[in-house]
């Protein structure tokens, strides 16, 4: 299966949102306005349909901040350090995740298609 | 009262103790396909021995509290077939608190408490992908009323109470949810140990002067399993004779 039809259908089917137009650069907090319980779900839905182990924490970039506090602390450059707490993600994107970060959870489509790729490339 | 279950598989952890196997036969009976827990050879060996005559109507399965990579391999087997999960696993660990060894206290909290953790995760992760899932955490009355020594027995009950409540408040609206049962003095196994040992004098505080059996308890776990008992979730609920209900 697609990966992105994949994540769209379980996004469409968790979040109930059949309707709506989900694109790579849909933001999954922020727009589709999944709650805590509903990342629970799509975690285990994307552990069932693909057959991968999935870390909620570093899926849905909930350590984020606090690998960013912790960079910090130790005077490392921010894009750098968190390349490798969430090594599925480009340098590039982590950039714009952390210029994003003001307006709210940065989470988008996207990052969880690099996630369930480099899953599946490292099975 | 004619009991229905949204269900057909149990998981039973410490499935190896007289409850546990006690509880299999009347899951067995109610047609539901038990998967009893074991944590060493001479547990399997006991529950070989006790269903012998319902061979191929339950399996058995390796799961140590002080062996991470045994979870894995269970729930590698179980994969999101569970509906159920009955908890009876739990090491006993006497010791004044002022006199506890500090080595031995941070493993039994690790094994009682954060490994019970995360086989609740797998088997709630487990269960959400059907949508429904039942899970009964048997404590004791020791969580209300510790007598002196229990203290670590008591502090780790009350922490897995606290997992189970929040595992049905949060997984409710998803169709998982929890309840804790607080049995007082059971005649099996532990239980029946401390009543010898103690004679008439265990009873002297339980109003009923009786100990629970075990098939009382069984029942009980059933009923709370049943689609009957749905109304009750991330909850304690006593069942000692109303030993913790004076003092």
């Amino acid at each position: 299966m697609d990966i992105f039809d994949g994540i769209k259908e379980a996004l469409a089917e968790i979040l109930d949102i059949e309707d709506r137009e989900i694109t790579p650069d849909t933001y999954i907090i922020r727009e589709l306005g999944a709650e805590s319980i509903d990342l629970l779900e799509l975690a285990v839905s994307l552990n069932a349909k693909f057959e991968i182990d999935v870390n909620d924490d570093e899926i849905f970039l909930k350590t984020l901040r606090l690998h960013m506090d912790a960079g910090l602390k130790q005077g490392k450059e921010a894009a750098g350090y968190l390349k490798e707490k969430f090594p599925s993600l480009k340098k590039d994107r982590l950039k714009e995740i952390i210029a994003d970060l003001e307006a709210g959870p940065a989470l988008k489509v996207k990052d969880l298609i690099s996630y369930v790729r480099l899953k599946l490339e490292t099975r | 009262m004619h009991l229905k279950f949204s269900g057909n598989r149990a998981l039973i952890l410490g499935g190896n103790s007289e409850l546990g196997i006690c509880l299999a036969k009347y899951l067995i009976n109610a047609a539901i396909f038990p998967i009893l827990t074991y944590r060493n050879e001479t547990g399997h060996r006991h529950i070989l021995d006790r269903l012998h005559s319902v061979e191929g109507k339950y399996s058995s399965f390796h799961l140590d509290f002080d062996a991470p990579a045994s979870l894995d391999s269970l729930f590698r087997r179980i994969g999101d077939n569970l509906d159920f999960l009955v908890d009876f696993a739990h090491a006993n660990y006497e010791s004044l608190v002022a006199s506890a060894d500090e080595e031995r206290l941070s493993r039994y909290f690790a094994e009682n408490i954060s490994f019970r953790a995360a086989v609740l995760k797998r088997a709630a992760r487990a269960m959400l992908r059907n949508k429904r899932g039942r899970l009964v955490f048997i404590s004791s009355s020791a969580a209300k009323r510790p007598n002196p020594g229990q203290g670590f027995y008591a502090a780790a009950k009350l922490a897995s109470e606290a997992l189970y409540k929040n595992l049905g408040l949060e997984l409710g609206e998803r169709g998982i949810t929890t309840v804790t049962l607080r049995p007082g003095y059971i005649d099996a196994g532990r239980g029946r140990a401390f009543i010898q040992s103690k004679g008439e004098d265990a009873l002297k505080k339980v109003p009923t002067k009786k100990a629970l059996t075990k098939e009382e308890v069984a029942e009980t776990i059933l009923f709370y399993l049943s689609d009957s008992a749905g109304g009750a979730n991330a909850t304690e609920i006593s069942m000692d004779g109303g030993l913790t209900a004076g003092k």
